[in-house]
């Protein structure tokens, strides 16, 4: 089993955005948007005095992914290696996903008319690189490997590692921090994530339109079997072949 | 041709290794990915398949000159990554490292000679040959000299590709350079550093910081300021419990680091310096046996630094008089693996070069110059000649009035070659050469720049984008970008690993922009001064250059980088070293200097306090941004679009401007220089306001960066001399504030429109 993660460590991250431009070289993200992202806070006045950090971000490949469960067409799936992928044939574009997403990872692509995301440059990582940020990183403050793996260099950072979570979501996140607590208090603060909703369109999808895709199905069914037994009632020939 | 590491097939190896892994077509389909242009070139390219070929050369995106590997398929530049052969690298990039290769399809780019037609100013031209521009220019620099003498004709260098043109213009024996790297960078440390251990601490420095357990930074930036290995080396240093003190008016990024954050009232660092020299020779925590072997004039130290106590220097600088004690004594427990970064651009206050000095003193009495875990020795990198005759000066100096700034070296200060333009006294300037340098944005008083552009009889500019001073030139020669060119070899003595790298086009330039060579060689046969330049190309002169060295340029070209055995880092312990200093020591008390004129030992002098209402204008770097070069390119802009000016929280409430709110800022004579978000916070002192340099470009012709932010220079009305160098001290200006409409609806920057839903406080 593999179980690909990351542990950010933000005691060496100065926010220097390397691995912003490298994603948006390597995949090409539209204007506005990105599959990672680095947001500096502060400095405020905290009780110990000044602080400051940065939140760097990028799809968690959560081990229970509320974009998973929010799809309606099963084109968000998570792979045996633990990283969440959107099949791009499957997708819809209904953007139910991005919402459902409480770290905010997803993004509409215009052009493609599709859900766009970090997929932990699954390409690079078949040719045996690393992903695009990890590689380009200047402190090397991104340790990525196999979480199952003792001996990766993601495993390897996991002590005293956390996961941004909250009480409202706890899905698993597969990308952890190394920070100080002044530090994280302030991440924490301002970008736990919020418990995972489903938006209008996705409120109707599963809760109206999958009932009554279900009720169609199931009416057609019941009247199949009301037409069967009627015939055979009459004693006229059943339907086959 | 040359052998270039191939790439694997990128499409056919994604493809099985997608398979393996399970069907990622998510990755793989890429159609359409982007709007824009450069970029979807690039994704196209990497779809079709085929060979991607992995070429390596040098960045130039700042002065590190990291290592690249061009990512060039059918021809298309389609990306650069780290090269990890190369020491200053080691295959790590930072965000302008991975934006630079999009200056290649910059619409903006110069890329046909051009002849003005209009004012100067107004960007006017007409496209010329090669051959009519060349020609103008020549016969405009003949008639200079003819008239007025060589030194009549200026040069202001910026950058590795100034190189043989430099040694055209000293061949044509004019002496009069203004260089950037020493006038408005680095010069006061260079003076400081030789008057103290006979040579400069070296670009990369050779900062020890593999081995440190202490290091101290006063208002250097390190993570702001990004070169790349030095903040890799950095985050390590602290990764082992390396202690860090940082002196900054400003919380920086690299205080929120530091065990010690001093936030130092701007223009007292002298001030501090010597108190924590005071310390260490009053407490007797200096290295005695160091300093006994290796080092001259303690006793004139001692007695200069008698009066500077840390209760002295806490009134002065608005320091806790015990945490001024406590730094030197926990430097003194690191002794010798202390690490003071002298910073790079330290042209700040007018009293500068008696600053470096102090550090370097400090540097000395802690046993650091030559000792594991403070500064490494340089080795010795042997190079052939890229010109020749090698090494041409002129025998000419140009006078500086008054005898001032004895240690201005071969850099003629920007001021006096400004006034000498303007008045000619003391010797007439009537023409001017623009190599790469934005005068008018990297010299204070780009008022005053703009009107000695306008009095000279002849300018020339030569640059890859038409920066504000570019429209000023008679006659504009187009060149080829740092991914587009042959430059002379690069050379690095000071790093453990010492080296020799090379730069080679990864494309063709657009257009009819021409490497650096063939432009100096073009105007040199015209001058008939091309006995400096005889080889007729440059492979020719790469080829003698590397024959030292005993590699080709054709295995350069493959490998890019070629290792040179490094020599001994270190002094050999307990035995006295050898310094290039007149009295062959280390220098604490400088006869040469004293000699000079210059203060023997390191004087603190008072710079005035803004008046009330105004607030003392400070600048430094955004990791995204290199100087004013970079604001052109989409993919930097979109991550940070604008500059904002940082300003202390209770200020901003007294003004009621809230963070995020637009604020007008003017110049002390109250002219306005444009307006900016406000970024509202208590991590700046309140007598100060700071902003990043090199945006706010008045060059219409850049279309994406003009106008753009605010030019720190642009309210810079005042800039003070350092009076040993010469170089433009520019911390020492006032601006006020006040809050505004937004003049222009300013992208937000990348990390500020993802779409967090986090709770906001």
């Amino acid at each position: 089993m593999t179980t690909y993660g990351m542990v950010i460590d933000l005691n060496r991250c100065v926010g220097c955005q390397a691995c912003v431009a490298a994603c948006k070289v390597q995949w090409g993200a539209p204007e506005a948007e990105s599959r990672d992202w680095v947001v500096p806070i502060g400095p405020v006045r905290d009780s110990q005095g000044l602080v400051s950090t940065f939140y760097v971000g990028l799809c968690m490949h959560c081990d229970r992914p509320a974009c998973v469960e929010a799809c309606p067409s099963k084109a968000t799936f998570k792979r045996e290696d633990g990283v969440v992928v959107v099949d791009t044939e499957l997708c819809i574009g209904c953007g139910v996903c991005i919402s459902a997403c409480p770290y905010g990872a997803r993004y509409f692509h215009e052009q493609r008319k599709k859900v766009d995301k970090c997929d932990l440059c699954s390409s690079r990582l078949a040719r045996g690189e690393q992903p695009a940020c990890v590689e380009t990183c200047i402190t090397s403050c991104r340790h990525f490997g196999d979480l199952e793996d003792p001996k990766s260099d993601a495993s390897l950072h996991l002590p005293g590692s956390r996961r941004l979570e909250s009480g409202d979501a706890r899905l698993g996140p597969n990308v952890r921090y190394l920070a100080g607590d002044r530090q994280w208090r302030l991440i924490h603060d301002r970008f736990a994530p919020p418990a995972p909703e489903l938006s209008t369109p996705a409120w109707l999808l599963s809760r109206v339109a999958r009932p009554l895709i279900l009720l169609a199905i199931g009416a057609t069914f019941l009247g199949q079997a009301v037409a069967f037994f009627t015939q055979l009632r009459r004693g006229e020939h059943p339907i086959e072949e | 041709m040359s052998k270039r590491i191939s790439r694997r097939d990128f499409f056919r190896r994604s493809g099985k290794g997608a398979a393996a892994a399970g069907a990622v077509a998510a990755s793989t389909d890429l159609l359409g990915l982007t709007a824009e242009v450069a970029r979807a070139d690039r994704m196209k390219a990497r779809q079709q398949g085929g060979r991607v070929e992995e070429i390596p050369s040098l960045c130039e995106m700042c002065f590190w000159r990291c290592g690249i590997l061009g990512q060039v398929k059918d021809g298309e530049l389609i990306g650069l990554r780290g090269n990890p052969e190369h020491p200053l690298s080691r295959g790590h990039l930072c965000a302008r490292g991975n934006a630079g290769y999009l200056v290649h399809s910059d619409p903006d780019r110069l890329t046909h000679p051009l002849i003005r037609t209009g004012k100067r100013g107004e960007g006017e031209f007409r496209r010329a040959s090669w051959d009519e521009a060349l020609d103008l220019v020549a016969s405009n620099m003949l008639k200079i000299r003819k008239e007025h003498g060589p030194s009549a004709m200026a040069m202001a260098p910026h950058g590795m590709s100034a190189f043989f043109m430099k040694s055209v213009l000293k061949h044509f024996s004019t002496p009069t350079f203004s260089v950037a790297s020493f006038g408005q960078c680095r010069g006061p440390r260079i003076a400081a550093f030789k008057h103290t251990f006979g040579m400069d601490v070296g670009s990369p420095e050779r900062l020890d910081f593999e081995r440190t357990k202490m290091i101290v930074l006063l208002g250097s930036h390190i993570g702001e300021n990004v070169h790349t290995s030095q903040v890799h080396a950095f985050a390590d240093a602290l990764d082992r419990r390396a202690e860090l003190a940082v002196a900054d008016p400003r919380f920086s990024v690299a205080a929120s680091k530091a065990d010690h954050y001093l936030p130092i009232k701007p223009g007292t660092d002298t001030a501090l310096l010597l108190a924590w020299i005071h310390v260490l020779l009053e407490e007797d925590l200096y290295d005695r046996a160091y300093i006994a072997q290796n080092a001259t004039g303690l006793s004139e130290l001692r007695a200069h630094v008698k009066s500077c106590t840390p209760a002295w220097a806490a009134r002065i600088t608005e320091l806790p008089e015990a945490q001024i004690r406590l730094v030197p004594r926990r430097m003194a427990r690191a002794m010798p693996a202390v690490v003071i970064h002298p910073g790079r651009h330290v042209t700040w206050y007018g009293n500068d070069q008696q600053r470096q000095r102090a550090i370097a003193i400090l540097m000395a009495l802690l046993g650091a110059w030559g000792r594991p875990g403070g500064v490494f020795l340089p080795s010795r990198v042997k190079l052939g000649p890229c010109e020749c005759p090698p090494q041409i000066t002129p025998d000419d100096h140009f006078p500086i009035p008054g005898g001032r700034y004895p240690l201005a070296e071969d850099c003629l200060p920007a001021q006096v070659l400004l006034e000498a333009i303007l008045t000619g006294k003391p010797r007439p300037v009537k023409g001017m050469m623009i190599y790469g340098q934005n005068v008018i944005k990297s010299w204070p008083q780009p008022e005053r720049t703009r009107r000695a552009l306008l009095a000279l009889d002849f300018v020339v500019a030569v640059d890859i984008l038409p920066t504000e001073p570019v429209l000023f030139a008679d006659v504009v020669l187009p060149e080829a970008a740092y991914v587009e060119r042959y430059d002379a070899p690069l050379k690095v003595g000071s790093a453990k690993t010492p080296f020799v790298a090379l730069r080679q086009p990864l494309v063709a330039p657009p257009g009819e922009a021409r490497g650096p060579f063939e432009i100096a060689r073009g105007l040199a046969l015209r001058l008939g001064e091309d006995a400096c330049l005889p080889c007729p190309n440059v492979e020719l002169v790469l080829e003698r250059a590397l024959l030292p060295l005993g590699v080709d340029l054709e295995t350069m070209r493959a490998r890019g980088v070629h290792r040179v055995k490094p020599g001994a880092p270190y002094l050999a312990e307990g035995r006295p070293g050898r310094f290039y200093t007149k009295t062959g020591k280390i220098e604490l008390f400088s006869e040469s200097l004293k000699e000079l004129g210059v203060d023997p030992v390191p004087r603190w002098e008072p710079t005035p306090d803004p008046p009330r209402g105004s607030y003392r204008l400070l600048y430094g770097r955004s990791p995204v941004h290199s100087f004013g070069r970079s604001q052109n390119n989409p993919l930097l802009c979109e991550i940070d679009p604008v500059n904002r000016l940082w300003i202390n929280d209770q200020e901003a409430a007294r003004l009621g401007i809230r963070d995020g709110d637009e604020v007008e800022i003017f110049d002390s004579a109250g002219k306005s220089a444009g307006s900016i978000p406000a970024k509202v916070t208590p991590g700046i002192r309140s007598d100060c306001v700071y902003t990043v340099h090199g945006f706010g470009s008045r060059s219409r012709l850049l279309h994406r960066a003009h106008d753009r932010g605010v030019s720190d220079t642009e309210l810079m009305l005042r800039s003070v001399p350092d009076k040993d160098t010469g170089a433009t001290g520019m911390r020492v200006s006032w601006v006020t504030l006040r809050k505004v409409a937004p003049r222009r609806r300013w992208p937000r920057p990348l990390a500020s429109r993802r779409p967090t839903r986090g709770r906001q406080p």
